[in-house]
């Protein structure tokens, strides 16, 4: 396990193994992790705790990851400019651009290995990599 | 906000004209929406106008007027925005299909053979609500032959919660077919270990 970093991360997808997944990897990368099940969950989250990143799918049910994206852009600062790593398994470069167009600060396509996850999340956190 | 609303019957819908549903403010269509999930022809009305509209509050009324209604003909309607490019219309689709599972039950079989990655992927979570049995079944026979790792991924998800023994040789095959996927080889040790020690 590393030193904790200080940063917290909210993970955002409807599966339980990808939560999982994050969450060990991040964990032992040193990161805060919380979860969220879904795009309404996830707003009554950054609501009400201040995270640094968050991690988020596009297919989820009740509210998919892009309009949990554009509805969190109209939210007041600071959760309104809150980075997002946005990882789906839909792979076509309209899928990257319709993600960038949502508020995505970065987009990478799934399966997302550990070593991958954790070397971009610590980059959009600014720590060292 | 959810795409879909638990389907309830809009008995305190505000009666609405029925051509207005695609016409008017999205206020007016909404209303409209709402109120046809009553009328006699009101899935053909609320199938005509989810073609058309792209106003999220509209949308989530017809979809969950579809899901209400839970019939064939609404089933039927809502399956092809499975594989729509809009995440909002494919979430809702999932949404309002997943609200009518008995409705929905004749399509899961073809869309789980869909050429397209994407619609068996989504269409591994409709699975979820058959029987254990009959979901099992449908899962191994997409996992025999399946090549997206995406759909695998998605498949051993659901079958980590209901699989049976019967799936334990065809997720062994999986975890062979893709060495060196670190997500899979988990998905696949947390499925094989829960039903090996249910």
């Amino acid at each position: 396990m590393t030193e904790p970093s200080g940063k917290r991360i909210l993970v955002i997808d409807d599966a339980n193994l990808v939560r999982r997944f994050y969450r060990d990897a991040l964990e032992h990368a040193g990161f805060q992790v919380d979860e969220a099940l879904n795009g309404v969950e996830a707003l009554e989250k950054v609501l009400g705790a201040a995270y640094d990143l968050i991690v988020v799918d596009v297919n989820m049910p009740q509210m998919d990851g892009f309009t949990f994206l554009e509805t969190l852009r109209r939210q007041a600062p600071p959760v309104s400019s809150l980075p997002a790593l946005v990882i789906s398994t839909e792979a076509a470069a309209h899928d990257a651009a319709a993600a960038r167009a949502a508020g995505a600060n970065f987009y990478l396509v799934k399966p997302v290995g550990q070593e991958l996850l954790v070397e971009h999340v610590s980059i959009m956190c600014g720590l060292p990599t | 906000m959810p795409l879909v609303r638990r389907p309830s019957l809009p008995s305190e819908s505000p009666a609405a004209p029925a051509g207005s549903i695609t016409e008017g403010t999205s206020e007016q269509r909404w209303a409209a929406a709402r109120a046809a999930a009553a009328q006699p022809d009101g899935v053909a009305l609320l199938a005509k106008a989810l073609s058309q509209e792209r106003d999220p509050l509209v949308l989530e009324a017809i979809f969950t007027g579809l899901a209400a209604a839970a019939t064939a003909e609404s089933a039927a309607a809502v399956v092809p925005f499975i594989r729509s490019e809009e995440a909002r219309l494919r979430a809702g689709a999932l949404d309002a299909l997943r609200a009518m599972p008995e409705a929905s039950r004749p399509h899961i079989g073809s869309l789980l053979a869909d050429p397209d990655a994407d619609v068996r992927l989504l269409s591994c979570e409709l699975v979820r609500g058959l029987p254990e049995a009959e979901a099992n079944r449908l899962l191994i026979d997409l996992l025999d032959g399946e090549t997206d790792k995406n759909v695998v991924a998605a498949a051993v998800e659901v079958l980590a919660e209901i699989g049976r023994p019967e799936a334990l040789p065809v997720l062994v095959l999986c975890s062979q077919r893709f060495v060196g996927e670190p997500f899979l080889a988990f998905s696949i040790k947390v499925a094989t270990d829960r039903i090996g020690d249910p």
